[in-house]
């Protein structure tokens, strides 16, 4: 008797519920969860993840598209580019554009989007990629354009990427959280539970055949997976390995994120190339890749296969405990202080299983011989040590990161990482420098070459730094969906490549 | 008729009579057994398990439970790195219950002082007492966590001295609530118009009537001490690797809840498992102490001494 | 008198709100530079430096305080970083839903433990008593994620009874309040069980049975009158802790509150969130505290400040 009321009050409730969800949602309005609140919407930010899945090429749109499979620019709001000579570049816009909100497209429009970019006045990240250049752009007529930069710029095209373009009504002075732009959807609201985006009718190109799409954000992954398997989200573009369990609906991806441990060469005895050596060669990498899953590739540089430079001959180190053991002796031989404490500098959070990661490798150098100790920080402190000026007073340490690259070229990489002046580098190197700054300068196949022979330098030769993974998202799509996510996924979500099934 | 009550408390028979009053209440048996074995566990654990707590075994990680194919410390399973769970629940008894006996038994401590004296006197430091006791109610614990491990580094006693302090408002006003209403007793005018003074009352009549509840309060605040490290372990703010607690283990299985169950459950349950026997212990220890209860543990066939 | 009472407290909460603001300006500018935070990593060292003479922090400290303290005799609590609109006004959004939650969570907590608390108390040791206890505290020594992602795993998407997260309709309000009522039903079961016992154990209650008087009224109108102080006590250090964190539910469950934004901005060092959040929290701390302590007198009129 108690069961059977048991069975009619769920049942009930059951019913209730399926009622109060039945908001009559047409088929062409999709959900989306993401994994985190986007803190603001603001167009200058689309580098931001959750920012970009949201805004990039939605709500607005860049200049150039960058080709996942070639790394090459492809038009966006501009068709044409030629380079007029090495600091300038002259840019056809597209015809018949209007934004949002009626004004339409053209040559002041773009002038006005970078000069807000660069104005200063502004919290920019989008322009972070352009580095210390300024920018000098004059309207030439009403479809084009021309930049001129103080510096050459051998790729400027492929930096345009990151140029959203938003409406002259825009304010300059401050960020925005309601960004009109010219893409095929416009924003409907945005509170702190939800962003909702509605399509756009005066859109200059295919209608999409989504109309609506809400995004909602739950941190935890497991229950994202269980939003698209119950059916109350369509889709999300990141949950986590072991969340990824049915392979009709869980896709993984390449994301363009590499992960890595930098070494602090100006430190004994991390100065010594054979101990660079050997803290390669220490790590079982086999046993190391269970942490991030089958699909992770095993990294010998720190840019993916498709970015302009990157050298599919590489081969990555392998698992060599002995070797390592002989080298750490030699050098011991040698005079090389090898007993010093190395500090192991992790992050908390920086990627799934990061911190298992650590300790898993601090006690496989220890293994060697090698006296490591790990360090877990928070992620302000730890970018102390990231970025220079690096704090005072501190010893040889080797430093848990990851990069991003997703531009399709190894300047946005090599220069950061191994030249004296780069934010990241812990070398200097002068003839390593020369080496670079020819490879920037060049152009073409020269420019591949160039790059490929300074990747090899710094693996085989050098060993300045230790590469691990290529590191893989897995998404799940809901089955009325039709969609795969690819290496831009990270940055960008275009609904307009999503098709509806049956 | 006197002579016969007093003797009950002091006479030499002491200990044989509270584990006779042990063995009427059978669930306290059982609770006292089981955290004389998790006590034990931590004094001897580390020396015969110690190694294989932290070795490494990538290739079994994640492995499930109750088999025995890896031999008898695996039964529990393996963790995300692959080290056996059981041997690490062994090795992690003393971290977690040292870091929670300190923290409860400093902020009971001090709380309960500070509440005593805010609750008897109405000078100016008892109000300042309460407004403290406000303040840290409202500063979030977490924030409080990143500033001392950000400004004074992560040891275990820092993050000692972040859970006591977050714990003790409810010690000082759950004091001082009794004492306000103890103070106003009849046994209380009688003492002061016999002389009395204020500390005397305070301390050895007023305190030992407030401490059965701080107790209560104090049993369960020990698991509450023991999440809260596992909340900030998940944030990275707890105890750090390669030391690690119960709380620290859990809070490394929540992402695999789904996937994984045993790696958060099996350390949830060693903390419900010595929460409840505290608890059982502590209710358990207020019968005994409070002569108009103590009846309840007594045989009737025997003639009270 | 009474309104003399609440004018003294509100004098001193105010007080004390000014202090508590002061600390957590100084202390939350001690956990490093947050310009670091809002750009992307590669950005270069100018980049930062601007950033950071856009929202005034690379002024000196004591520059920075004052400017604050200016703003907010203007009632002007600063920017979000993060968000790029008013401090209050976000912290002010979200507060209602945690407030919600946490009125709902502890009225339900509170009167279940009092009954369930009251009906142990009346037969200790009994077969009630003993799974009541065991049950209330399994609820408070279990991790609240794990009841939370356990509870969704099950109800949501293997029954599929409830939706998994968010709000909307009731159905999306019954495990956020059933996880968050756990830990205080449990602690409260204990309090309450606790002091009826001994108030049941007091002479006028045999005086009272003596005279007859009906099992309920004896337990429910005069026992737990008395012991109501401790209890009201601790029922208010939950509901203020409510408040401030009801975090994990707010994150699993996707619900807007005031837990999940203060734990991010922290996180992310939006200071002027941070601020405000804890200026709200703590002035509806200060309120539930004066609101308690008015409760004492109605209940025990022996009590005076």
């Amino acid at each position: 008797m108690a069961i059977k009321s048991l069975r009619i009050i769920a049942s009930t409730l059951a019913v209730a519920g399926f009622a109060s969800h039945a908001t009559a949602q047409t088929v062409s309005e999709i959900n989306i969860v993401l994994p985190e609140q986007p803190a603001n919407l603001e167009p200058c930010g689309t580098i931001i993840t959750n920012v970009g899945q949201i805004l990039s090429r939605n709500v607005v749109e860049p200049l150039t598209i960058i080709d996942p499979t070639t790394g090459q620019a492809e038009p966006g709001l501009a068709t044409e580019w030629t380079q007029t000579d090495p600091n300038t570049w002259r840019l056809k816009l597209r015809e018949g554009v209007t934004f949002q909100d009626g004004t339409p497209f053209n040559a002041a429009a773009v002038k006005f989007s970078i000069e807000r970019m660069t104005g200063g006045k502004v919290t920019c990240s989008n322009i972070a990629k352009f580095g210390a250049a300024k920018l000098n752009v004059t309207a030439v007529d009403d479809l084009t354009v021309e930049i001129a930069s103080d510096t050459p710029q051998p790729i400027l095209p492929t930096l345009l990427s990151v140029v959203m373009v938003v409406s002259p009504n825009t304010p300059v002075d401050k960020a925005v959280n309601d960004p009109v732009g010219t893409g095929p959807f416009k924003l409907a609201s945005f509170t702190p539970q939800t962003v909702v985006l509605e399509s756009f009718d005066g859109y200059w190109g295919d209608k999409p055949a989504i109309t609506k799409a809400s995004y909602v954000w739950r941190p935890e992954s497991s229950i994202r997976a269980a939003m698209v398997e119950t059916g109350e989200a369509d889709l999300t573009p990141s949950i986590a390995i072991q969340d990824a369990t049915n392979p009709e609906t869980d896709f993984a991806y390449l994301n363009s994120e590499t992960t890595a441990i930098r070494i602090d060469a100006g430190f004994a005895p991390l100065d010594d190339v054979r101990i660079r050596k050997a803290l390669n060669l220490a790590i079982d990498w086999e046993g190391l890749a269970q942490l991030f899953g089958d699909d992770a590739q095993r990294a010998s540089q720190m840019v993916v296969a498709g970015i302009n430079g990157h050298d599919d001959e590489l081969a990555p180190w392998s698992f060599d405990a002995e070797q390592a053991r002989a080298l750490i002796a030699e050098a011991k031989a040698a005079g090389v202080p090898v007993d010093t404490e190395i500090e192991l500098i992790g992050r908390n959070g920086i990627y799934p299983n990061g911190t298992e990661a650590m300790e898993a490798m601090m006690a496989m150098w220890q293994d060697v011989g090698l006296n490591v100790k790990l360090t877990m920080l928070d992620v302000n402190d730890w970018l102390r040590y990231l970025q220079k000026p690096f704090p005072e007073g501190r010893g040889p340490n080797l430093l848990q990161m990851m990069h991003d690259n997703n531009k399709g070229d190894a300047a946005f990489t090599i220069p950061i990482f191994y030249t004296s002046s780069g934010s990241y580098s812990t070398v200097s190197n002068t003839a390593l420098d020369k080496e670079i700054a020819d490879a920037m300068a060049a152009t073409g196949s020269d420019r591949t070459t160039k790059f490929k022979a300074i990747f090899n330098k710094v693996h085989d030769e050098l060993a300045l730094d230790i590469p691990m993974f290529h590191m893989i998202g897995y998404t799940r799509v809901g089955t009325r969906l039709d969609w795969k996510p690819d290496i831009t996924t990270n940055s960008e979500i275009p609904l307009a490549n999503i098709g509806l099934k049956g | 008729m006197t002579d016969v009550t007093l003797s009950s408390v002091k006479s030499s028979g002491n200990i044989r009579q509270l584990a006779i009053y042990l063995t009427r209440d059978k669930l306290a048996l059982c609770a006292a057994l089981f955290l004389i074995l998790v006590i034990a566990t931590m004094l001897l654990g580390p020396l015969l398990v110690g190694e294989v707590a932290g070795k490494l075994g990538l290739r079994q990680r994640n492995m499930p439970p109750f088999s025995l194919d890896n031999g008898l410390i695996y039964v529990l399973g393996a963790d995300t790195l692959g080290r056996p769970i059981l041997a690490r629940l062994i090795v992690g008894a003393q971290n977690t219950l040292g870091i929670a006996a300190a923290a409860v038994s400093c902020s009971m401590a001090a709380g309960g002082m500070l509440g005593l004296i805010a609750g008897y006197s109405e000078r100016w430091y008892s109000h300042v007492i309460l407004r403290l006791a406000d303040v840290i109610m409202s500063f979030p614990s977490l924030l409080l966590a990143l500033i001392v491990l950000y400004t004074l580094g992560p040891s275990i006693m820092n993050l000692v001295i972040v859970l006591a302090i977050t714990r003790m408002p409810i010690f000082i006003r759950t004091a001082r609530a009794e004492v306000l209403e103890l103070r106003e007793r009849m046994f209380v005018s009688a003492a002061r118009s016999m002389g009395a003074s204020s500390a005397r009352i305070l301390f050895r009549h007023i305190a030992p009537l407030v401490l059965p509840t701080l107790v209560t309060i104090a049993a369960i605040d020990f698991a509450t001490v023991i999440l809260a490290e596992s909340s900030l372990s998940f944030l990275g703010l707890g105890i750090q690797p390669p030391d690690f607690t119960w709380g620290a283990m859990v809070a490394n299985g929540r992402a695999y809840l789904a996937s994984a169950w045993w790696i958060a459950f099996w350390p949830g349950l060693a903390i419900l498992l010595t929460t409840l026997s505290l608890n059982i212990l502590a209710s358990w220890a207020r019968t005994v102490a409070d002569p108009l209860q103590r009846w309840r543990l007594q045989s009737l066939r025997k003639a009270v001494r | 008198m009474m309104l003399g009472y609440i004018g003294r407290r509100a004098y001193h909460s105010i007080i004390s709100l000014i202090g508590l603001l002061t600390l957590v300006f100084f202390l939350t500018r001690l956990t490093g530079d947050p310009s670091a935070l809002y750009l992307p990593l590669d950005s270069s060292v100018e980049a930062r430096e601007a950033f950071a003479r856009l929202n005034g922090l690379d002024q000196p400290i004591y520059m920075q305080f004052l400017h604050y303290l200016q703003n907010l005799l203007s009632l002007d609590f600063g920017q979000s970083l993060r968000q790029n609109r008013s401090a209050i006004e976000v912290a002010l959004e979200a507060f209602p839903a945690t407030l919600k939650l946490a009125v709902v969570a502890m009225t339900l907590a509170t009167a279940l433990a009092v009954i369930v608390g009251a009906l142990a108390a009346a037969r200790p040791g009994s077969t009630f008593d003993r799974i009541a206890g065991v049950v209330s505290l399994a609820g408070a020594s279990t991790p609240d994620f794990w009841i939370a992602i356990v509870g969704i795993l099950v109800f949501a998407v293997g029954l599929g009874l409830l939706p998994t997260s968010g709000t909307g309709s009731v159905l999306h309000w019954i495990m956020p309040i059933a996880v968050l009522m756990l830990r205080p039903f449990g602690l409260l079961v204990q309090v309450v069980r606790g002091t009826m016992i001994s108030a049941l154990a007091s002479p006028y209650i045999k005086t009272a049975h003596a005279k007859g008087m009906r099992r309920s009224k004896i337990i429910f109108g005069h026992a737990l009158r008395n012991s109501l102080l401790p209890v009201i006590t601790v029922a208010g250090d939950l509901a203020t802790g409510l408040i401030n964190g009801a975090v994990v539910v707010e994150t699993i469950y996707g619900w807007p509150g005031i837990g999940k934004l203060m734990i991010d901005s922290i996180i992310q060092r939006d200071f002027t969130v941070v601020q405000s959040t804890i200026l709200v929290t703590a002035v509806a701390i200060f309120v539930v505290n004066i609101a308690i302590d008015l409760v004492y007198v109605t209940l025990d009129p022996r009590i005076r400040y």
